[in-house]
């Protein structure tokens, strides 16, 4: 029996010191719930597509919309799928308005002829740096208009070396030959590739993996032996060079808002890395061909190398638009200087390839480069996107006011403490002792769900909204019946003749059983419920889930040793009344 | 007090099997009007279901007269205004235009003097009522299916068939009460009520754990009906106690959060969650109890069990003639029946303890 006490008291300490502990974890780390807003106000958004959606198309959507609420610099917005629909939420926004406006459009995938390219670091440098002091590297590259000639010599993929970042990616024909990273000229040959490639590149390719190892090649000697890059002790350049106006150069670089990123229009667009800092600012001319144009996109690895490869459609819309533009750019054409061809989508440069033929046929269309098999598969997925883009359709927007949402915040949290105070009254009322424990059982568990709410809020992004306040507040109930079956159970066996303490002892484990069997049913119910639904309902399901799993920890944790002790103590004893589980039947 | 009084004390020694003829009775006339009230009157749909706007503005001292004439100087005649709380205007109508939503917000503004940013705006689309009712509807026949299982598995089969029925019972009575008090279902409403499901199996479950005890304790020999009284007698105070610390906080938030407070999301929940609470609790007695005897009834066995009940029972009257004592004055526990379970049980062996 000592032992059983000790054990008591250690669960008892264990309890409490860790409810104890997480609530002065949170409070001295400053975590506090994270208020959903329809407590704080702001807007929230239901999207779903308005055809069938791929599960790919439905996730790079969902990367396109929090790129763009990102633009908007508000703290903490949430976008997330949940089955077929996204469910957007962005608190404390101010153009709630725009918000909505924004997150609805649809993202179209373009083909951009690249006019010139800076790299966002020497812009930075220019930016730092006086006029006078002209960063050498510069200048070659970022005279837009200027001498693409002198970058493009020998067909080589000079383009290639305006990127030294390693993205370097070019679009080749496939073929066995080795001509592949060299500008070809249209008619017979092409009707040659076509004859040539009639084979797949698959089959051909393992004795001629020269294609990736032409682009690597370039790539490697671009990186070494460019100039371009911000070293100051630059060749000779700087001679010929006329100091460069600095605001002109940011002027015109200047990106584009997402709002003027139209088809038609001359606009300068970012590329950005993986953590979404801008690489380098591309100026690009106006869209020859939209997303429309392709059929499909795969990822493959050719050789040693990955590779992206597009399917156009066939006809006017697709492949003979494409061809156009490949003429333009594997001509370095004025209007596409540079030889490269960005695809971009949703305002952002996704890749930049330079066009290494100007005859294309729909299927034969490679896309190769520095690429890892992740950045193959996220360009091929973009591309798969833009063939198909998204449409997206409000299901459900709300726009709550800041007063209404503290409203609602006071009038859950009055509910709930109310509500909490009268269902404690009555278990102290009618269970006396045991009801104190009841409420204290109570306080423990309320501890840790605070504690866990925060915990949430703060690292998953977990927003307490109305609902979920809802699904603590009938929590309340769910764990005072705990010590109801407890104590009744107790209460029957003291009636059938046992003393107080010995029905303490006796009764737990088969209330407990029947306690879990219960909770067990009501975790169904909100697991389910979480796992099915959309939106608001997922809070409350979880929240109500969440203090379900605590109400069986605070049982066995508390509960038990709590009331052990006290039948232990003298004062149950003398004065069994106190306990208001009943008395033994001599007493009655 | 003589009842109450056993009752609070845990002696209550109520003849369920009498009273279930009653209570089927009233059962089988709730579903009824409930499918006919379904039929005539219809369920009060909330925008979610039909898409539109709801426009939420604190605006102190404005009546709903004066903003349904301001409304209808911009051609909103027809929505629906309403006061919630102390002094939030709520109003209420179909798919709008974006500029037919700024007229609106307009008249808010100049009727509560707030600003553009304090109207809380809530656009549903017309096929989102739809999507909600699917997914309730997915959650649902999950719910059946998972529950009827861990029920099986926990309890047994005939249980779960009974824990079911009495949901099914909920479901159907819940959505008579909505249709025949026109309240008006959301998606709140609905998701509040698949929950209060889960919990409403809470005091089937308890009084079927009761059961089983008692089995365990008594034997195959109680016939069933007897047997699911008595436990009935024994949780009593437990299913009303339960339900009472249940309901206590879901009326606060009816009438002190969305009652005095106004929080409209709050009312939508608490009502459900009190017809879903107090229709949980009658069902476990009255419901999910019988179905499981009705379905023992057809046990071979329990013919037996039945027969043998009614020859001991007549042995005991006659002795209770003999005493001159009514068979009902003595607590359940002095009963001479063969099937009271040897309470007071005996103690334990010290060694078994932890």
């Amino acid at each position: 029996m000592s032992r059983s006490r000790h054990q008591g008291v250690r669960s008892l300490v264990f309890i409490v010191v860790l409810a104890v502990a997480s609530v002065a974890w949170v409070t001295v780390a400053g975590h506090r719930p994270l208020l959903g807003l329809d407590l704080q106000g702001g807007v929230s958004v239901i999207l779903a597509p308005t055809e069938e959606a791929s599960s790919d198309s439905l996730d790079q959507a969902v990367a396109i919309i929090r790129q763009r609420v990102d633009g908007l610099g508000v703290a903490e917005p949430e976008i997330t799928r949940q089955g077929d629909t996204i469910v957007v939420q962005i608190p404390g926004v101010d153009d709630t308005e725009r918000a909505l406006e924004l997150v609805g459009q649809t993202a179209e995938l373009r083909f951009r002829p690249v006019l010139s390219v800076v790299e966002e670091a020497q812009l930075q440098a220019i930016a730092g740096a006086s006029p006078t002091t002209v960063v050498p590297g510069a200048t070659t590259t970022t005279s837009s208009s200027g001498d693409a000639t002198t970058t493009t010599t020998a067909g080589s993929d000079s383009s290639t070396t305006t990127a030294p970042g390693g993205a370097t990616t070019t679009i080749d024909a496939p073929s066995a030959t080795d001509e592949v990273g060299f500008a070809l000229v249209e008619g017979e040959l092409a009707a040659a590739q076509v004859a040539s490639t009639t084979v797949p590149p698959t089959t051909t390719a393992p004795g001629a993996t020269t294609p990736p190892t032409t682009t690597t090649t370039t790539t490697t000697t671009a990186a070494a032996g460019v100039p371009t890059t911000t070293a100051p002790d630059g060749a000779a350049p700087p001679t010929t060079v006329p100091p460069i106006d600095a605001d002109a150069i940011l002027a015109q670089y200047e990106l584009t808002a997402p709002g003027a990123d139209e088809a038609e229009a001359t606009v300068v667009l970012g590329e950005y890395d993986d953590d979404n800092n801008l690489v380098r600012r591309y100026e690009l001319g106006p869209a020859g061909l939209t997303g429309e144009a392709l059929e499909s996109a795969s990822a493959t690895l050719q050789g040693t190398e990955w590779t992206v490869l597009p399917i156009f459609r066939s006809g006017a819309e697709g492949i003979d638009a494409f061809n156009g533009l490949a003429l333009q750019c594997n001509g370095q054409q004025p209007t596409c200087p540079t030889g490269q061809l960005a695809i971009t989508l949703d305002s952002r440069v996704v890749s930049a390839p330079s066009v290494n033929a100007a005859q294309f046929t729909r299927d034969q269309v490679v896309i190769s480069g520095s690429f890892d098999e992740r950045e193959a598969r996220d360009v091929a997925l973009v591309l798969n996107y833009g063939a198909l883009p998204l449409e997206l359709e409000a299901q459900q927007s709300q726009i709550v006011s800041a007063t209404l949402g503290s409203d609602a915040l006071a009038a859950g949290l009055v509910a709930g403490v109310v509500g909490l105070l009268l269902a404690a009254l009555y278990m102290i009322l009618y269970y006396r002792l045991m009801g104190v424990v009841a409420v204290l059982s109570l306080t423990v568990s309320a501890g840790l769900l605070w504690a866990l709410v925060c915990w949430l809020g703060e690292t998953q992004g977990l927003a307490l909204t109305l609902s979920g306040i809802t699904g603590i507040i009938v929590s309340i109930g769910v764990s005072l019946d705990t010590n109801v079956v407890y104590y009744e159970h107790v209460k029957e066996d003291v009636q059938h003749g046992r003393t107080v303490r010995s029905a303490l002892d006796r009764a737990f484990s088969p209330a407990f059983s029947t306690i879990v069997k219960a909770n067990v049913a009501s975790i169904i119910g909100a697991g389910l419920l979480y796992v099915l639904s959309v939106g608001s309902v997922r809070g409350f399901a979880l929240f109500l889930g969440i203090a379900t799993v605590l109400d069986l920890v605070a049982a066995w944790f508390f509960m038990r040793p709590m009331s052990m002790l006290i039948a232990r103590s003298r004062l149950a004893q003398e004065r069994p009344g106190i306990l208001g589980v009943g008395r033994p039947r001599e007493a009655s | 007090m003589g009842a109450v009084g056993r009752l609070l004390r845990g002696e209550s020694d109520i003849d369920f099997v009498r009273v279930w003829r009653a209570t089927t009775a009233a059962s089988a006339l709730a579903v009824i009007l409930s499918v006919g009230a379904l039929v005539t009157g219809g369920l009060n749909l909330g925008i979610d279901f039909e898409g539109g706007v709801v426009w939420e503005v604190s605006a102190p001292g404005v009546s709903t007269e004066e903003a349904r004439d301001a409304l209808a100087t911009v051609g909103e005649s027809g929505a629906k205004i309403q006061t919630v709380g102390a002094d939030v205007l709520r109003v209420q109508a179909g798919p709008q235009t974006d500029e037919e939503s700024a007229a609106v917000v307009a008249v808010l503004v100049d009727l509560s003097g707030a600003e553009a940013g304090d109207v809380s705006i809530s656009t549903v689309g017309p096929s989102w009522g739809q999507e909600i009712t699917d997914a309730a509807v997915r959650a649902l026949i999950w719910f059946f299916v998972v529950i009827a299982a861990y029920l099986t598995i926990r309890l047994e089969w005939r249980m779960a068939v009974g824990a079911l029925s009495a949901v099914v019972h909920d479901i159907i009575v819940s959505v008579g009460v909505y249709a025949l008090f026109d309240f008006e279902v959301t998606p709140s409403t609905l998701i509040a009520f698949l929950t209060i499901l889960g919990y409403s199996l809470y005091d089937t479950i308890v009084v079927y754990d009761k059961v089983r005890e008692n089995q365990a304790r008594a034997g195959t020999r109680e016939p069933s009906d007897r047997l699911m009284s008595r436990s009935l007698n024994e949780t009593v105070m437990r299913s009303i106690n339960t339900t009472i610390t249940t309901l206590l906080p879901v009326g606060s938030m009816l009438v002190v959060g969305a009652g005095i407070m106004g929080a409209v999301v709050l009312k939508d929940f608490s009502v459900a969650l009190f017809v879903g609470l107090l229709l949980g609790a009658y069902s476990s007695f009255f419901v999910a109890a019988p179905v499981v005897v009705l379905l023992h009834a057809r046990d071979p066995q329990e013919k037996a069990r039945r027969e043998r009940a009614a020859r001991v029972d007549g042995r005991a009257a006659e002795r209770d003639r003999d005493v001159g004592a009514p068979a009902d004055a003595s607590p359940i526990a002095e009963r001479p029946t063969v099937f009271s379970t040897g309470h007071p049980p005996r103690p334990r062996k010290q060694g078994k303890r932890r």
